[in-house]
């Protein structure tokens, strides 16, 4: 049904495909990391361009990538997003900011705040195992965040605001300075929420609980400062220091009145803090050679709002359950630091082949006084890797890449990638080989902790014995990509070996004295988890992504990703082997979209954009399974300005979930959708230029592109 | 490029990721939180000192109402037995004492109330600092276990003063038969055989018309450091003397889950006929609502049927009995049963005497 659509659609584009291109060609950079027009990445690429982000205008990196791709499944909680991509969760998910992966996660969960939506020039998705280019982690794919860059010389200015429903407020400030052979730019970013209720119900103590005061989404505020500087002393080099500071609380309800589930003694808090350095030394028209070094931190603290004893050391040095901490106090939880270097060269050779070779170091410390057995862990990680771009034939790609990965705790491991690509006119058939290994993480290993969710109680434990996780991921992909229709489906499965899962055991796990929290009188009940190695796992998945641009002003498309999953566990209890759910999987996942854009007078032009979103049902170990859902929002950009000017102005506004569709699913089961119902928002955009026009990276390269890559 | 550029740059450079790089202290200067707590324990007990002599009941804990209204009558009780002695109680789980505190559940009549169940050990240091003449901690445990263990060592961490902050007089004074402890339900075997026979005494009519079944919480092996799991089976062999009816069976012991009860009350031949379920332990929470009396398809997993986490209702219910019924009650509400507490606490004794109630075995 699927081919028999795909060959209609096609046709039709095949019809319409005469028309001249009026937008320029895409470079994208993920798959092979050397940039490649979208149309001839050898490694099928998602892209979200940065047209797309405007007209979409999202929040946050979660409405983004929910509401733009079928790809990926969220659910926002406290401790961070809960995401999944093609059935894999955080842990499996790289994410890149300008190539540079990012830093840090509680339970397993990702803080995408650290990344401003304002000032993304546009995200590339690649699925699969890229562990030849990226290392370990990128087991489920990669998301590159490409940032705008402000390369150009004068002053540059810029302000966005953003006010919603829910006392929402976005702000993002930018500064750009081009002096001489310094570049600076230096961005703020705030978020803030009240949070909100989806319901008021509760299961707890047996009965369900009408005045429940837990939040579905709590109130929360952060805020980030980054700073970039450059200097370019001769014309090949260039050098930079950047680093950024990033704080976030997040406030739980006060007000509770069932110590069984709406109580809360803490708030959570969050500092990260970065700083690198590097260089990339431009050797002639197609060899470089790129040098980073960057250091990392991530913290996790309980800020306390009531008299609250926890685990620590009486005035003697014993441990104990009971040291206090009053209102205010802040405690640690955890502090993940992590220091990687890399050194990357990319050569052209001769019979049009381009290789790229690195070396990689990882350091990675963990400090939890109390989560984990010493109080300090750390880990350290080297790579070698090589790949070579082989495109001697213009119908020919073919890509194919090696990593020789040492940890000093698994030893050597080597993951191969093959990727090649056959173009026939506008169609491109991919197909593509890879090998991942991931090692068990530092929490993975080490860490254990009582995670409390209303009336539920999880013991999560670290496992020393784990085995490093190994996959294998195969995919084929067809693309069709017109002037005016561009449509794709891709064919992947993922194989894993020894997957590692959060997975129910017996309470005996839970060792003895770390917690007063296993019960012995019947009064409450603890979840023991544990991370395992799962005997077998995989997903397996059809993608499929359509474009058409009807005319200059209308552009429509969609997205649909059906996804399979299977996991097994032995149990050792029943000696045999069980399934397992793979937490968060949907079978189906799809959006949609229609944009369409009018010039009315010079100096103003508007563009509004309907789009959907949905998913089938969500299946989870524990708690309930999460309801299907379908959500619309209209979003409308108003471009107040004539083009070029140094002075630009933009006013955003829209309603999401146009009809109010809302999960009143009582706590503590799983909800499909967070989603509050029905909201609106309007944002301002003010961007001031002085000085030579300042162009986006790609821009400036796109009408060069072609021949790079032909 | 001049050296000197150069040299400007990379300073200019370094200050940047110094600048971000700096660290936050962690340490907020916490160390005197400890005794500021005992402090504030210190003054409520001081303030609340009526008597020279006091009664520390210990139990787990809970967050659940219907556990906090039954602490509050057993304290009621108690001071109704003991009306020489000062009450009070504690929780030995941190969560449940934050949240107690924090909460605003309500009391028998339904008004707003905040708990504040101290730690042992900082009832008993406050007890010390008000100079109590003599001081009796009882244990709310049903049997001598994992959780019995904590409250003996509660009492010797406070008797060797630990800490070091306590008058060393006093506390020589307390060590001389004036500090005692109170046994769990089940402390020895004597005392299984009169618990079995008060429980006969309360629900012998319901062994006439059907199986009777307990469910203790036991400890896993793991925790089974004092083999006190053993007093499970000691009861239902004591029970089942006054009718074959009765079985005791737990939720964390091992070989004594709910299937094990369900095989031998087969071996028994009981397999149709009535049902009631209780509840072996202190107060009746999340065990007994939820893994015994569960009801409904949250509590049944047709597709696995052995699950622990189908409830023992259910459980029954799709082993073809006829009628399955569970009553919501600790142990603490059973007027028979908490008598047997309170003897325990009449009975109290120094300490070293409970060295063989933690070994059952020996």
């Amino acid at each position: 049904m699927i081919c028999a659509a795909l060959a209609v659609v096609i046709s039709y584009g095949l019809m319409c495909g005469q028309e001249k291109a009026d937008s320029l060609p895409e470079v994208v950079v993920t798959g092979t990391g050397t940039e490649r027009l979208l149309r001839n990445a050898p490694v099928q690429t998602e892209i979200i361009s940065g047209k797309m982000l405007e007209s979409y205008g999202g929040k946050n990196l979660e409405d983004i990538l929910g509401g733009l791709t079928a790809s990926f499944a969220f659910s926002e909680g406290d401790m961070g997003s809960q995401m999944q991509l093609g059935g894999l969760g955080n842990s499996y998910i790289l994410i890149l900011i300008d190539g540079k992966r990012i830093h840090g996660d509680v339970g397993g969960e990702n803080d995408l705040g650290l990344i401003d939506p304002n000032n993304i020039e546009r995200i590339e998705i690649v699925k699969g195992a890229q562990s030849a280019l990226y290392g370990s982690d990128a087991m489920a794919g990669v998301i590159n965040i490409i940032t705008k860059k402000h390369s150009g010389s004068g002053l540059y200015l810029e302000n966005t605001t953003r006010y919603g429903s829910h006392n929402d407020l976005r702000q993002h400030d930018g500064v750009g300075l081009s002096w001489g052979k310094w570049t600076s730019y230096t961005n703020f970013q705030l978020q803030h929420t009240d949070g909100w209720k989806n319901t008021s119900r509760e299961f707890a103590e047996a009965q369900v609980f009408e005045d429940s005061k837990t939040m579905t989404l709590n109130k929360y505020t952060n805020w980030q400062i980054a700073e970039r500087l450059n200097f370019q002393p001769v014309k090949k080099l260039e050098l930079y220091a950047e680093g950024m500071y990033y704080n976030k609380n997040i406030n739980r309800p006060q007000n509770g009145t069932h110590p069984s589930c709406d109580v809360y003694t803490y708030d959570l808090m969050y500092r990260n803090a970065s700083a690198g350095v590097g260089s990339k030394w431009t050797i002639n028209d197609t060899d470089f050679l790129t040098l980073d070094v960057d250091w990392n931190k991530h913290a996790y603290y309980y800020k306390y709002t009531a008299t609250t004893l926890s685990d620590g050391y009486d005035p003697m040095g014993n441990f104990t359950n009971y040291f206090p901490y009053f209102r205010g106090q802040k405690n640690l939880q955890s502090d993940q630091q992590r220091v990687m270097a890399n050194l990357k060269g990319v050569f052209a050779l001769p019979y049009s082949q381009t290789i790229s070779a690195g070396l990689m170091y990882r350091y990675d410390y963990l400090k939890s006084p109390m989560r984990t057995v010493r109080g300090t862990v750390d880990d350290q990680s080297q790579a070698i890797y090589v790949q070579d771009e082989f495109n001697h034939v213009p119908w020919l790609n073919l890509t194919v890449g090696m990593r020789l990965n040492h940890n000093e705790n698994y030893g050597y491991r080597f993951t191969p990638k093959i990727s090649t690509m056959f173009a026939l006119g506008d169609f491109r058939l991919r197909l593509g080989w890879s090998q991942g290994f991931k090692t068990p993480t530092t929490k993975e290993l080490y860490y254990r902790y009582l995670h409390v969710m209303g009336a539920t109680q999880f013991f999560n434990m670290g496992n020393t014995d784990l085995k490093a996780q190994t996959s294998n991921y195969y995919s084929a992909g067809l693309e069709y990509r017109g002037r005016k229709l561009t449509v794709s489906a891709t064919l992947y499965r993922n194989v894993l070996d020894h997957m590692i899962a959060l997975v129910n055991v017996p309470v005996s796990e839970i060792p003895k004295d770390v917690t007063s929290s296993y019960s012995g009188d019947g009064s409450g009940e603890v979840v023991a988890r544990k991370y395992m190695n799962m005997e077998d796992a995989r997903t397996m998945g059809v993608d499929v992504n359509l474009s058409y641009k009807m005319s200059k002003e209308l552009t429509l498309g969609g997205n649909y990703s059906w996804l399979d999953t299977k996991a097994h566990q032995y149990d050792m209890k029943k000696h045999r082997l069980q399934n397992v759910t793979i937490d968060g999987a949907a079978r189906s996942k799809w959006n949609a979209f229609v944009n369409w854009t009018h010039r009315f007078v010079p100096k103003y032009q508007l563009g509004v954009n309907l789009s959907t979103r949905g998913s089938s049902r969500r299946y989870y170990q524990n708690n309930g399974n999460g309801a299907p859902f379908q959500l619309w929002r209209l979003n409308t950009t108003h471009d107040i300005g004539l083009s070029g000017r140094p002075l630009a102005f933009r006013l955003n506004a829209g309603i999401d979930n146009i009809f109010n569709y809302v999960d009143r699913t009582m706590r503590p089961y799983h909800l499909g959708t967070n989603s509050s119902g029905i909201t609106v928002y309007v944002g301002f955009n003010v961007k001031f230029n002085q000085g030579k026009k300042i162009k986006m990276r790609e821009m400036k390269r796109s009408s060069d592109d072609e021949a790079v890559d032909d | 490029m001049k050296f000197k550029s150069l040299l400007w740059a990379v300073m200019a450079i370094a200050t940047v990721a110094f600048t971000f790089s700096s660290c936050s202290n962690d340490d907020d200067g916490n160390s005197g939180n400890y005794a500021t707590y005992q402090k504030a324990v210190d003054t409520q007990v001081r303030t609340q000192k009526k008597h020279d002599k006091a009664i520390l009941l210990v139990a787990f804990g809970s967050t659940w109402n219907n556990a906090f209204l039954a602490f509050d009558e057993t304290r009621a009780i108690y001071e109704k037995e003991f009306p020489d002695c000062d009450i009070y109680v504690s929780f030995s789980s941190a969560i449940c004492i934050n949240r107690a505190a924090a909460g605003q559940n309500t009391d028998e009549e339904g008004n707003i109330a905040r708990r504040n169940y101290y730690a042992p050990n900082f009832w008993l240091h406050a007890l010390a600092e008000a100079k109590y003449k003599d001081i009796t901690v009882q244990s709310l445990q049903v049997i001598p276990g994992e959780e019995f263990a904590r409250v003996v060592n509660y009492i010797k961490d406070f008797a060797n003063n630990s800490l070091g902050d306590l008058d060393d007089r006093y506390l020589a004074y307390l060590n001389e038969g004036h500090i005692r402890l109170g046994a769990p339900l089940l402390s020895t075997e004597d005392e299984v055989k009169n618990v079995a026979q008060l429980l006969n005494k309360n629900y012998a009519d319901k062994a006439a018309e059907g199986a009777v079944l307990f469910m203790g919480h036991g400890n896993p092996d793991s925790y089974d450091t004092y083999k006190a799991n053993i007093r499970y089976t000691q009861l239902e062999t004591e029970l089942q003397k006054f009718n074959k009816n009765y079985f005791v069976g737990t939720v964390d012991m091992k070989d004594n889950f709910k299937q094990d009860v369900y095989a031998r009350m087969k071996d028994a031949g009981i397999t149709s006929g009535k049902i009631s379920l209780h509840c072996l332990m202190s107060i009746c929470g999340d065990h007994g609502h939820n893994d015994m009396a569960g009801r409904g398809n949250e509590y049944w997993d047709e597709d696995e049927p052995e699950s622990e986490d189908n409830s023992w209702l259910e459980y029954f219910l799709h082993q073809n009995y006829d009628e399955v019924t569970a009553t919501l009650l600790g142990m603490l509400e059973v007027e028979d049963i908490r008598n047997v507490w309170i003897q325990h606490t009449k009975d109290a004794e120094i300490l070293e005497d409970f060295y063989h109630s933690m070994h059952p075995e020996e």
